[in-house]
């Protein structure tokens, strides 16, 4: 080929060199490589590390003495009570929290949309914001004090209406109700943000089209808004449901997963498998559980979305 | 009046046999090697005792050049802060400050070094024997002196003695009293805010160290070997967990007596009871000893001079073994100071130093603080306090390397069954079962 050519072969390598290098494969492989290196050195890695050691029975404190334990941490983790009521308790918490949270964001979105063109909104849309930008453990350690039973502000504003002061963090139901009111408190505004946007974006003329055919605000809402921001909320919903998901930092500082189990959930086992009692293999089971149900339900969520983004 | 006579007598040979050791002071230029340039660090438990600690540790530097830089944390955060570095060969700590029930754990882990021969070489300016020895104990593991005793904590019977004055009343020395005298407090118009009792009930380590130090006064143990007076190795010679029917009453027990606490008692820990007490509507509470200091302070407590301090109760038939726990000092074994850390150690908890730290707050850990009159002048609970020292159950809760997931299981089984979500019998099975599981795991229990 290089007499067909005429090319000496020094030259063809020269050029086949050139060619490699200017190639869109190698230009492919470079804008990726240091991509891969970051995800298989930080998130792959430890991936097969912690499926590596969810099937040994070793502690943290003596991490170079390791047994092979096969399936046996999975099946200790399911046969834990404080495990599965702790998968039911994030199941619970993501139904109710997110439910809440889009009907609560879509009336505040709504009344932020209406009075858009007030004076003094702007300031109103960014103070609300305030919630999301707080750390969650600074929020936990507040709701520590405001909810008190002796010296907290909630029990003082109850007994200046003539309530009885209440156990917010010790009864079931009242401290379940109250994670609950920290996390909606917390990210209803996320929503509230995300669904305002949304409706910014319709078409103001198809609005007024249906007004002047009679439609009533309900046809409104029901037909032409909720349809056009079904993909902004199911967007919302996911990204809400992954953080839920991981949901911690709260919990770990008000209730510790109590009274008894009624606030426990997946995380916490977790951390507390993990770093309190140094079970690693058990905690890393927990861990690769949490990963698969994260992983199952992002999944269903984000099919879901481009289904109502085809729709929409 | 013959109980005044018998703790004078025994707190007058204490003062003579410690005068008769103080008599030579020590010489810490020959005691204390040179450590200058070096900086000791040393994580603490945030407990009251910290300032006083803080401030005497600020001294060492003049006395042997290193620099001591105490780090407090909060319990569960030291706990695994500790034994996470240590564990990890860390030598970012020099000396740690150890709840003595952790210390099976941390040996287990290679984090502590062995102090028997430091101790024993030092013995004239250690004095070990002038430890409470209800406490010391806890600093020894499989025969050995792993560390040094610091804060020496017995859990007492805090009430207010001026309501109990104007009720003609005096303190409860059984479980029946204790509830009587509780109900007579509560919402009783002559003492109009007040209610009778609380303790810690909060899910994990506060109901589980709560629930283990009842259970000895109730009667109960919680391992087969688990007996008061015997010696640490037949203490844990069987470990076959043992909560029966004492366990399935005092269980009862402490949910009946929730009735008497105020609201949220349910969730109530160390620092919530502590707190509830020095607001001034509650009538009694146990704490541990130390917790005395914070109520006797005029710009946190409405409490200061109107409130006093009795054994620990018991139930009818059992006797009062008031529980020990507190702090003991211990040289990481991957420190790189580790002479440094040891004359440290040798220096704070020596007698003529812990007796100005027992002055200034901390918790009185020599027999001969207990006879110091400036200690005895600053916290009038001294007299208690020895006495229970005297009394006191070193093995209340156990110190092996399962211990912390251990009283986390008695919490949340013993808080569930207060909080009414099962019963008595159903958490003591639930106990029973699980700690048996958690030791043969940990290799404890065969």
């Amino acid at each position: 080929m290089a007499k067909n050519s005429g090319i000496s072969p020094v030259a063809q390598m020269r050029v086949t060199k050139r060619h490699l290098w200017s190639s869109d494969r190698f230009q492919r492989i470079a804008f990726i490589l240091p991509t891969s290196i970051f995800l298989l050195c930080l998130t792959l890695f430890p991936f097969i590390y912690s499926v590596y050691l969810s099937l040994h029975f070793v502690k943290m404190t003596n991490l170079s003495k390791k047994i092979y334990a096969g399936l046996e941490n999975y099946i200790d983790l399911f046969n834990d009570s404080l495990f599965t009521t702790g998968i039911k308790n994030t199941a619970s918490l993501a139904v109710t929290t997110l439910t809440v949270e889009v009907l609560l964001g879509f009336l505040i979105a709504r009344i932020l949309f209406e009075l858009s063109s007030k004076r003094g909104i702007n300031f109103l849309r960014s103070a609300y914001l305030v919630p999301i930008m707080i750390t969650p453990i600074v929020v936990g350690v507040a709701a520590n004090y405001i909810f008190t039973p002796q010296l907290g502000i909630a029990n003082y504003l109850l007994g200046s209406v003539g309530i009885e002061p209440i156990g917010f963090l010790g009864i079931a139901i009242p401290a379940r109700l109250t994670v609950l009111a920290i996390n909606v408190w917390q990210w209803t505004p996320f929503m509230a943000l995300l669904i305002l946007a949304g409706l910014t974006s319709i078409r103001q003329d198809i609005v007024e089209a249906a007004k002047v055919d009679g439609a009533k605000w309900y046809h409104i809402m029901f037909w032409i808004e909720i349809p056009s921001i079904l993909p902004i909320i199911l967007l919302g919903m996911t990204l809400r449901l992954i953080e839920i998901l991981r949901f911690f930092d709260i919990i770990y500082i008000t209730t510790r997963g109590g009274p008894g189990d009624n606030t426990m959930v997946m995380t916490l086992y977790t951390y507390q498998q993990g770093f309190r009692y140094f079970h690693v293999g058990l905690s890393s089971a927990s861990a690769v559980v949490i990963l698969f149900v994260s992983i199952t339900v992002t999944t269903v969520a984000v099919n879901l979305l481009r289904r109502a983004e085809n729709n929409a | 009046m013959q109980r005044i006579l018998k703790i004078t007598t025994i707190l007058g040979v204490a003062a003579f046999s410690a005068s008769m050791l103080n008599a030579q002071e020590v010489d810490w230029s020959k005691e204390l090697g040179d450590h200058a340039g070096v900086t000791l660090n040393v994580p603490m438990i945030t407990d009251p005792f910290i300032e006083p600690l803080t401030e005497i540790s600020g001294r060492f530097e003049q006395v042997a050049g290193a620099k001591v830089n105490v780090d407090p944390f909060g319990y569960g955060a030291l706990h695994d802060t500790e034994l996470l570095k240590c564990s990890q060969k860390s030598s970012d700590m020099d000396v740690m400050g150890i709840d003595a029930i952790w210390i099976g754990e941390f040996i287990e882990a290679g984090c502590l070094d062995n102090l028997e021969d430091r101790i024993a070489a030092d013995d004239d300016v250690v004095k070990w024997d002038d430890f409470t020895p209800g406490f010391s104990a806890q600093a020894i593991w499989e025969g050995s002196r792993y560390c040094v005793p610091i804060g020496a904590y017995y859990q007492l019977l805090f009430y207010r003695n001026d309501l109990f004055e104007a009720a003609g009343k005096k303190p409860p020395t059984t479980f029946d009293e204790l509830k009587e005298l509780a109900a007579f407090f509560t919402d009783n118009p002559d003492f109009p805010g007040v209610k009778g009792f609380v303790t810690n009930n909060a899910r994990g380590v506060a109901a589980g160290q709560e629930f283990y130090q009842w259970l000895p006064s109730a009667g109960g143990k919680a391992w087969a070997s688990n007996e008061f007076g015997v010696t640490p190795s037949e203490t844990y010679s069987d470990l076959t967990p043992t909560f029966d029917a004492a366990a399935v009453d005092l269980i009862k027990y402490l949910k009946s007596m929730m009735a008497y606490g105020p609201t949220g008692v349910e969730a109530f820990d160390w620092d919530q009871r502590g707190a509830a007490f020095a607001s001034g509507n509650i009538a009694m509470t146990n704490m541990w000893s130390v917790r005395a200091n914070l109520s006797n302070i005029p710009e946190t407590s409405n409490v200061v001079g109107k409130f006093s301090t009795t054994q620990f109760p018991h139930a009818e038939g059992a006797q009062s073994r008031p529980p020990a726990g507190g702090w003991i000092l211990c040289v990481n074994k991957h420190s790189k100071n580790k002479d440094a850390a040891w004359d440290y150690i040798k220096w704070i908890t020596s007698q003529e130093i812990h007796a100005e730290y027992a002055i200034a707050g901390g918790p009185p850990s020599r027999i001969s603080t207990f006879s110091n009159p400036e200690v005895r002048e600053n916290w009038p609970w001294t007299d208690d306090l020895f006495k229970s020292s005297q009394a006191a159950f070193a093995e209340v809760r156990p110190r092996h390397a399962a211990t912390s997931q251990m009283i986390d299981v008695v919490g949340i089984e013993v808080n569930k069954a207060l909080i009414g979500e099962q019963s008595a019998e159903e958490a003591v099975e639930a106990i029973n079962s699980k700690h048996t599981k958690l030791l043969r795991r940990s290799g404890l229990l065969k």
